[in-house]
């Protein structure tokens, strides 16, 4: 099968949808700079300039011949793409693989038609681009961008999932469990036009809203219940994570939420919630083994909360620049060591959430006194007063926070990111590409702080955090982001499928007040997120990858919104909010692979029935619910869950006690609840995992299984047929 | 291959989510599976479940792929001794240590150095272990592994060993995933990544563990960071039920599993016909390997089919659960088409002190991992199994040359010499690589680098690890991160 092989490669591989004729106007953003930066820029780019050709700036290339605009053949860029001699062809094949001649033939057509260069897309602030008007204008501005462009290839919109599909999808997402039977009655018989529309917002309003969304955010902030290396002893920061909830729940504005995280301690009089809001930056790992240098690891921390910040905020990459400046990014190292500037004179203080000052002052006493032990190694000391510690966090809720040194440490360039190799000193800055206005690295008085850093990050003039941020938004409703490379918009990343929509969200976000209720009400009202997702051969054909949204994607859950539905099927559910973490049953021999033996008390009553965002995190040691079912690791942020499918998810869901549990109790819910017929107890029970009717061969062949475990025991038919209803693709899946 | 096949096999490969990220390598293959399996499906709606597998198709992500050139090896088993253990102790000793005992360390070899626990004048330890030269090979193994003696000229010795990290937790992580940074992909789901798995009734990538404690750094050693989690390492749990989860649920039997899987795969394939999404088609497959599993762990399991004179080579206690039981368990998973086994055995952190020192418990730990290590290697070759076997031998670092001055002696965390040892796979038998100086401080000749070890593992294994690649955040990831270089000399 080679040539199959080849012809798909090459059919993928060219990305674009329609293919270029040489007349078509050659982009430079979309159709050249990924090539280049690709193939190119690792030699001849921003970092290196292998025969000090430098390709990413046009008057360099110029002048060192590598282009003649206007005229492709003459130029040495082009010769050497097409150079005969194996030895002299670029890129040389230790550099990577050699370009296409669909790739050749764009450089051609770009130099030929004067080969322009255009700033990168994203490092340019975003303007509201103009709404595409439609013969039959959508009501939903998503709508015009998306039908414009479906247009263009051929394609339209498929039509509107049906009510049931709907109401499950919207509900999951927005609030991650299932509609009630009610609730979906409810929607089902209101003939109101904007029934959906009040759906929605009885979601918006729902406190598990905020709940949903928390997770999402928790993700990026690689939020734990322990302190990860090797000891991964217990910590409390869960006051953070319900100050993250509470925050969607009171549609918190993003710019203050920045505010709040990064700087929450700097605020004039601040708060106590405010100061709990900077736990964002306390979740890195923190190492307590014996024999560490404390300096290495809290640069190591710092190093963390650069390239999150970089990461969650700009979209960006930082970690390369640590070491070296971007090869691909105009990000040099004195930037990155400029932002790490802003994060490198913190403390890390414990706050007691309703203690007492003394209490304060007693643990940042003990704290002093860890750090010096763990300074001349003495490891039993260190222990003795880490334990002293928690006895005294047991009395009273604690949480991680930041506060600013009196005096501000000292940065410098680490020379190969060694911190011991000290290179130029530098002081808070933003990225030059990206902020090019601001001062120089002279000491002053008006030394940046995390105050300024957040407050540039949701300017105007920040060319990023707005797109970035609604870009993981929709990531959320359609599985993938506007820009498919959530968490590189560099030269490296992919480009916008939607550009313009990309801008018009960023502004729409923006100039809305930040406000992500808004902007998650716009989403889901849209004709696109409501249209079906069932497969369709012309958008196969066209649009393989469903790039252009001819359909809705059809989505696996994430680890914990599963536990959440089989919660809500079985109605063990305990829909509280908040609060330490709690213990669902889980093999013992999770720790019979970690260091120390962790305490797992398992929960009892009410407790064990609680939301999967609540289950306590051992960094080292996760749930199997969620290392089976692509949880985020907690190490570094994570902007996007895989959704793998695998073995062993299919054993947990069949096998777990925990959801054997859940469908034992589902199975007397469908006996209690459910009419008296088997055939209506059945149509009950999809209803409650599906929101829709079974099909005839549905309700046949899981009458024919009832019946068959009838025969072997009638007492647990139910539960078997529960078991399998939870087991099956749909149940796990948002349509 | 019709016109309307053709459109199919494309339509069917394009949709399958994040295309890009799952399926790098031997994307013809798997799409044709994909394509035949859908086939099938619709022929078999009505059969009953699948016993027999071995002829069909493979359709899940780890069915075997083609490796970038021809593979030496096929399976690794990795026995990792977590802790450090100690080479001046065991596999290179040094008069001129004991000669320099109880003195400062001359300053020259630790300039500019950083250490765990000890301090920079520390005071040298010399070694009171007794050191034989065995074999053609001449290879001077302590007193403390009588049973290595055995295999001195099976096995490919290198003295030359070297890491960055000095800390357990980042330097565990280091030899597995090549950064000291926890969050990357693990060797063995690198490989399963790259190669996928022979078998298709067990997990390719698994994970055992020995001694007192599980390793420091848990999951993460075996995690398959930012790939796709079906290439993560699956630790076994000891006892009979290796994989957690495995049994059916109480008062479930195995008959009553199958028409369970059978009932979740009609229903499955029912919302498959009207909505398409292939991915159902790798929900059903992924139940059905499951569920051989279930069936095929029992057999793994069971000991009984072992020769007496087996288990006396290893030293298994039947019941017992022990490293000698982890490495027959590796030999027979290697057997069945696992692609890569990891042992880990603590503990080798012997600093000093009451409970973990080089007078009791160095003797200790060698003696637990001594026979069954030898054994492996003996009991892969009788079976014609080591050619294509990679034994991999070793810790996160090694001890320094001073010693620490606790209740009992010991040794810190060294990063800049200490040895391991790798058997089968076409590494050179009888060969000793490297030297280091004659304090046992720094390599002066044949040096290793973490690295170098796992693109020379990656090369044996029939991939190129600079090819072997994973775009993530815009860049191309791998093992080796943008280090390692092939060690040609320790090959055959």
């Amino acid at each position: 099968m080679p040539d199959v092989r080849f012809l798909l490669v090459g059919l993928l591989m060219t990305g674009c949808l329609a293919p270029l004729s040489a007349q078509e106007k050659i982009d430079f953003g979309r159709d050249i700079r990924p090539i280049l930066s690709n193939a190119c820029f690792k030699c001849h780019g921003p970092a290196t300039q292998k025969a000090q050709l430098r390709l990413d700036d046009r008057q360099r290339a110029i002048q060192r011949g590598a282009i003649v605009p206007g005229r492709a053949a003459d130029s040495e860029l082009i010769q050497r793409l097409l150079c005969a001699d194996e030895d002299g062809r670029m890129p040389p094949p230790e550099a990577g693989a050699r370009l296409s001649a669909a790739d050749i033939a764009k450089l051609q057509a770009w130099i030929d038609q004067g080969a322009a260069y255009t700033p990168h897309w994203a490092f340019v602030p975003p303007q509201r681009p103009a709404v595409p008007s439609l013969p039959q204008a959508p009501q939903n501005p998503i709508d015009a961008f998306i039908v414009a462009q479906l247009q263009r290839h051929g394609l339209s919109l498929s039509p509107p999932a049906d009510k049931p599909t709907l109401i499950r999808r919207v509900t999951l997402d927005l609030i991650g469990l299932l509609p009630s039977p009610q609730e979906v009655d409810d929607f089902l018989n209101d003939p109101a036009p904007n029934a959906y529309e009040k759906v929605v917002d009885r979601l918006l309003a729902s406190p598990h809203y905020g709940e949903r969304q928390a997770r999402h955010w928790l993700d990026l902030a690689r939020y734990a219940d322990s302190n990860g290396y090797t000891i991964d002893g217990p910590r409390s920061i869960w006051p953070y994570r319900d100050w993250v909830i509470q925050a969607f729940n009171d549609d918190m504005p993003f710019d203050q939420f920045t505010l709040e995280q990064l700087a929450g301690d700097l605020l004039p009089q601040a708060t106590l919630s405010q100061k709990i809001a900077t736990g964002f930056h306390r979740n890195t790992p923190f190492n307590e083994e014996g024999g560490t240098d404390p300096e290495q690891f809290r640069v190591e921390r710092t190093v963390d909360r650069t390239n999150t910040t970089a990461a969650v905020w700009l979209g960006l990459t930082g970690a390369c620049a640590q070491c070296h400046d971007h090869k691909y990014d105009p990000f040099s190292q004195k930037d990155y060591y400029r932002l790490y500037a802003f994060f490198n004179s913190c403390d890390e203080p414990t706050l007691p959430i309703g203690g007492t000052p003394d209490l304060e002052k007693k643990i940042e006493e003990l704290q002093a006194k860890i750090a010096a032990a763990r300074l001349v190694g003495n490891d039993e000391e260190t222990k003795k007063l880490q334990a002293e510690i928690r006895k005294i966090q047991g009395k009273i809720p604690s949480t991680l926070v930041l506060r600013e040194r009196a005096t501000p440490r000292r940065t410098f360039v680490q020379l190969r990111g060694d911190f011991l190799r000290q290179g130029e000193e530098v002081q808070p800055g933003f990225p030059t590409a990206l902020a090019p206005a601001q001062g120089t690295d002279t000491p002053a008085a008006g030394r940046l702080t995390r105050l300024d850093l957040a407050r540039w990050l949701t300017s105007a003039s920040n060319p990023l955090t707005a797109r970035v941020t609604v870009n993981r938004e929709w990531q959320k409703f359609f599985g993938r982001g506007i820009v498919e490379t959530e968490n590189d918009f560099g030269y490296q990343g992919s480009y916008p499928t939607h550009p313009e929509l990309l801008d018009w969200l960023a502004v729409e976000f923006r100039e809305s007040g930040w406000s992500f209720k808004k902007l998650h009400k716009l989403i889901v009202c849209s004709e696109t997120y409501k249209q079906s997702s069932v497969w369709r051969r012309d958008v196969a054909q066209k649009d393989p990858r469903n790039t252009l949204l001819a359909r809705q994607n059809r989505l696996r859950l994430e680890a914990e919104i599963i536990r959440d539905v089989a919660l809500s099927a079985s109605g063990l559910l305990n829909p509280k909010v908040g609060g330490p973490g709690v213990y669902p049953p889980q093999p013992r021999e999770v720790f019979a692979f970690t260091q120390s033996q962790h305490p797992w008390p398992e929960s009892t009553g009410p407790d064990r029935y609680r939301r999967g965002m609540y289950t306590f995190i051992w960094r080292q040691s996760q749930h199997p619910l969620l290392t089976t079912f692509d949880g985020a690791d907690a190490q570094v942020s994570c902007t996007r869950r895989n959704r793998s499918n695998t073995p062993l998810q299919a054993l947990h869901l069949a096998n777990d006690p925990v959801f054997v549990e859940f469908a034992n109790a589902f199975g007397t819910r469908i006996t209690s609840e459910g009419p008296a017929d088997d055939a209506g107890k059945i149509a009950f029970a999809f209803r409650v995992c599906f929101c829709r009717q079974p099909t005839a061969a549905e309700a046949q062949r899981l009458h024919a299984y009832l019946e068959a475990r009838r025969k072997a025991n009638p007492a647990t038919a139910w539960a078997a047929v529960a078991r399998v209803l939870m087991n099956l693709d749909e149940f796990i899946t948002r349509e | 291959m019709t016109p309307h096949e053709w459109d199919d096999l494309i339509t069917l490969h394009h949709t399958r989510r994040h295309f890009f990220r799952d399926c790098a390598v031997g994307v013809g293959t798997m799409a044709l599976s994909t394509l035949l399996a859908r086939d099938s499906a619709a022929q078999q709606r009505t059969e009953p479940l699948a016993r027999d597998t071995a002829a069909q198709q493979r359709t899940d992500p780890l069915a075997p792929k083609k490796p970038h050139f021809p593979a030496k090896a096929k399976a690794v088993i990795f026995l990792f001794m977590a802790g450090g253990p100690t080479h001046l102790d065991l596999f290179d000793p040094k008069p001129k240590l004991n000669e320099l005992h109880g003195q400062k360390v001359p300053e020259s070899f630790t300039r500019g150095k950083r250490f765990a626990f000890i301090k920079g004048d520390a005071k040298l330890l010399g070694s009171p272990r007794k050191f034989e030269k065995v074999g053609q090979c001449g290879m001077d193994i302590s007193d403390l592994l009588p049973f290595h003696k055995q295999i001195a000229d099976e096995v490919c010795w290198l003295r030359g060993m070297r890491t960055d990290v000095f800390n357990h937790g980042p330097a565990k992580c280091f030899v597995n995933t090549g950064s000291p940074q926890f969050g990357r992909p693990s060797m063995g789901a690198w490989l399963t990544y790259g190669l996928g798995s022979e078998s298709d009734s067990l997990p390719g990538f698994v994970v055992l563990q020995s001694g007192p404690r599980g390793p420091r750094g848990g999951a993460a050693l075996y995690s398959a960071g930012f790939l796709p989690s079906v290439y993560q390492g699956v630790p076994f749990l000891k006892g009979p039920q290796p994989i957690l989860d495995l049994a059916p649920p109480k008062g479930v039997s195995l008959e009553d599993q199958g028409e369970f899987v059978e009932a979740v795969r009609d229903l499955n394939k029912l919302r498959h016909d009207v909505t398409g999404d292939p991915e159902i088609q790798t929900r059903i497959a992924a139940y059905e390997m499951a569920y051989r599993m279930q069936t095929s762990a029992p057999e793994l399991m069971d000991f009984s089919q072992e020769t007496r004179e087996t288990l006396e080579l290893y030293g298994v206690e039947p019941g017992k659960p022990s490293f000698a039981a982890n490495c027959l368990l590796a030999r027979r998973l290697v057997q069945r088409g696992v692609r890569f086994v990891q042992l880990y055995h603590t503990n080798w952190d012997h600093h000093g002190g009451p409970t973990e020192n080089l007078e009791q418990h160095l003797p200790q730990v060698c003696k637990e991992v001594d026979q069954p290590s030898a054994a492996l290697v003996k009991d892969l070759k009788r079976l014609g199994l080591l050619a294509s076997t990679i034994v991999i031998w070793g810790g996160e670092f090694g001890r320094t040359p001073m010693g620490e001055v606790r209740e009992s002696t010991g040794r810190d965390h060294h990063i800049d010499a200490y040895t391991m040892w790798l058997a089968g796979g076409g590494f050179k038998p009888g060969y000793i690589h490297g030297r280091t100086d004659e304090i046992g401080y720094n390599v002066v000749e044949g040096e290793v680098h973490v690295h170098d070890l796992q693109a020379t593992i990656l090369h044996q294994m029939g991939l190129d690890h600079t090819k072997l690649t994973f775009r993530f955040q815009g860049r191309d990831y791998r093992l080796t991160d943008v280090h390692g270089r092939v060690v040609h000399d320790i090959l055959t």
